[in-house]
């Protein structure tokens, strides 16, 4: 059930995402990409199965190896999630600059104004 | 062991940019350190190189977590070939910006930033895991857009925004596609990659899926590379980054996803093979490559034309440039996709490809830097401002015309050998029947006279063209023009001494195909 769920979420997320991305207005755009590398985020999450126990060694070998949830995936979600972070950060300043260097946050505009020099 | 040495450039690198931190009150220490960095780089390369050549394949495991458990870094001859070719463009980059960027652009974060964006290039290079391919991807990038921002002028911000949505929408599609790989493979370690995907049955791995996120990371690679259908950001965002980042851009940056490119999918996809075909129309063969080559060879196609048609039209030196680097990456793609869909001549082909890598990567960062030293002196690089320079500085116009003439591929310069080794390896494909090789042949003719056409309308229009008055007042930092002379004598260097480039190609070539010999190297305790 959980991962049917899930890549309803995700599909759902990702699709948003797109609809975020092909806006004129750039803040959206930028929610937009950080929507998509969530759901990315989440998605790398899945890859690592859902049904498992906690990925926890107790004393000695586990009773069923099989049965434990890949902590990898988690790992590299923590990386990615730290990247995501950064870039966000950055994006938004960059927004913030192109408004005090171009007086707008409309794509179109600054496409009309902003050509070639 | 002292295997140790692999992680050298890494680390220089890494200390580099760590030291011009503190080191920013004093601006000529900072400046000093920054080349110093630059040189022990290059010495740092050198002497892996000299490793590499005993034996063959140099791995280190991370804590000594042996692979595919724990973080590899392998070196080999098609890493050092780049690293190489980055550790030359990255010196001649920042010598050029001590007198390029102005004291306050350097003080406050230039150096840093510069040097990390070379820690992610050589991580991209000497990793052995795909994730980290993936950080190592993302460091390289975050310092990358903070230096296309980096005069932060109205067109500089607009640019900066198409590169880092464009990238940012890349990552978040690498992220999702090794997600993929590692939950059908099982392993993101590349080695171990590659021995899975040789025997799918012994591993329960369902090659079709793989496929498909093969072509997945492929499509963040050309987006790396700036190949048609993915090079729309090119021209805008080499025109806002400073002259000595584009040279690293255009030069190095670029190569990044050509390496990529030719390490998975010509070392470690290949071992992957289709049961039932591709059953594709138009693809024969089972193979992944074979699905690969004539994608390949429909965007290396598309980036000769586009490239060398909009570098025509351009009425700037720095546009003729940016468009030329898509139309020149193009004809590093074109031996690629002969390599991928004829076996034969594979290891001449991706030798070939290295060897035009290397050629565009030195030629196009001289020309940007000499195009960073006109628009500093005459404030513009608009053909109608910079008519006359031919006259007025004739060591730095020979420089530049050097730098063309290689490009269009006339002996001795080094682009002579690399366009000759793509015809050659062209003109091999056509007549061991390999479909396509008459046509690929005819693209490079086509994209050769493209190259003739646009250089010479820059140099008639912009060097020899009517005396403007922003050219008779000039003033040329001697420095930076002993730089460019510098990179332009050396490719005259790599022209006539031309075998051992050759030879390090052939060898990188030979690297990229020995799966085995890789398989072995790097996963040399689980068999």
């Amino acid at each position: 059930m959980t991962q049917f769920v899930l890549a309803g979420v995700l599909g759902l997320l990702f699709a948003f995402g797109t609809f975020l991305v092909l806006r004129r207005d750039i803040v959206r755009v930028v929610w937009g990409v950080t929507i998509i590398s969530q759901a990315a985020n989440v998605y790398l999450v899945t890859m690592g199965g859902l049904a498992g126990s906690v990925p926890i060694l107790g004393h000695g070998p586990p009773d069923n190896p099989a049965t434990i949830t890949d902590p990898l995936v988690q790992a590299l979600v923590l990386t990615a999630i730290v990247i995501s972070f950064g870039t966000t950060a950055f994006a938004l300043v960059l927004t913030y600059r192109i408004h005090e260097e171009h007086g707008t946050i409309d794509l179109r505009e600054l496409g009309e104004t902003g050509g070639e020099h | 062991m002292a295997a140790q040495i692999v992680i050298a450039p890494l680390l220089i690198a890494l200390l580099t940019a760590i030291a011009t931190l503190p080191l920013r009150r004093f601006p000529r220490a900072q400046r000093a350190a920054s080349v110093l960095g630059a040189l022990a780089y290059l010495g740092a390369v050198a002497l892996l190189a000299g490793r590499v050549v005993d034996e063959s394949i140099l791995v280190y495991q991370l804590s000594a977590w042996p692979s595919p458990f724990g973080i590899t870094l392998v070196a080999d001859a098609l890493s050092l070939f780049m690293l190489g070719l980055t550790a030359i463009v990255s010196l001649a980059s920042v010598a050029f910006s001590v007198r390029f960027m102005s004291g306050f652009a350097q003080r406050i974060s230039y150096h840093t930033l510069y040097h990390l964006m070379v820690v992610g290039i050589t991580g991209s290079f000497l990793t052995g895991d795909i994730f980290n391919l993936f950080v190592w991807f993302e460091v390289m990038l975050l310092s990358s857009y903070v230096l296309v921002a980096f005069y932060s002028g109205p067109e500089h911000t607009r640019a900066a925004l198409t590169y880092t949505v464009l990238n940012l929408l890349g990552s978040a599609l690498m992220l999702l596609a090794i997600g993929g790989l590692y939950a059908t493979v099982g392993t993101l370690n590349m080695a171990d990659m590659a021995r899975r995907l040789a025997n799918p049955a012994q591993f329960g791995v369902d090659p079709v899926p793989v496929l498909g996120l093969t072509v997945l990371l492929f499509c963040v690679f050309a987006l790396k590379a700036g190949i048609v259908p993915f090079q729309f950001w090119v021209p805008a965002a080499y025109r806002a980054a400073p002259a000595p980042v584009t040279a690293m851009l255009a030069g190095v940056v670029k190569k990044v996803g050509i390496y990529a490119i030719i390490r998975l999918y010509f070392t470690v996809f290949a071992a992957a093979t289709l049961p039932a075909g591709l059953g594709l129309p138009g693809f024969v063969g089972n193979d992944f490559l074979s699905f690969f080559g004539p994608i390949l060879f429909v965007m290396a196609a598309g980036s000769i034309l586009l490239g060398g048609i909009g570098a025509v039209s351009r009425d700037g030196l720095d546009g003729v440039l940016a468009y030329s680097s898509i139309g020149q990456i193009g004809f590093v793609i074109l031996p690629l996709a002969v390599a991928a869909t004829v076996p034969e001549v594979r290891a001449l082909a991706i030798a070939a490809a290295l060897v035009y890598a290397l050629n565009h990567g030195l030629t196009k960062s001289m020309l940007f830097l000499a195009s960073g030293t006109v628009k500093e002196a005459v404030g513009s690089v608009r053909f109608e401002r910079i008519g006359g320079l031919a006259k007025r500085t004739p060591v730095l116009s020979i420089g530049f015309f050097l730098g063309a003439v290689s490009l269009i591929g006339i002996p001795p310069l080094s682009g002579f050998f690399g366009k000759l080794l793509v015809f050659r390896t062209t003109a091999h494909a056509g007549a061991l029947g390999g479909r396509g090789g008459a046509v690929a042949l005819g693209l490079s003719l086509i994209g050769a006279i493209l190259t003739i056409a646009y250089f010479s309308r820059a140099w008639n229009r912009g060097f020899w063209g009517t005396e403007s008055e922003g050219v008779r007042t000039a003033t040329y930092a001697p420095s930076l023009v002993v730089i460019v002379v510098g990179l332009a004598g050396l490719l005259l260097l790599v022209g006539v001494g031309f075998d051992p480039v050759l030879r390090a190609a052939e060898a990188a070539a030979d690297i990229a195909l020995d799966r085995q010999a890789y398989v072995d190297a790097v996963l040399e305790g689980l068999q």
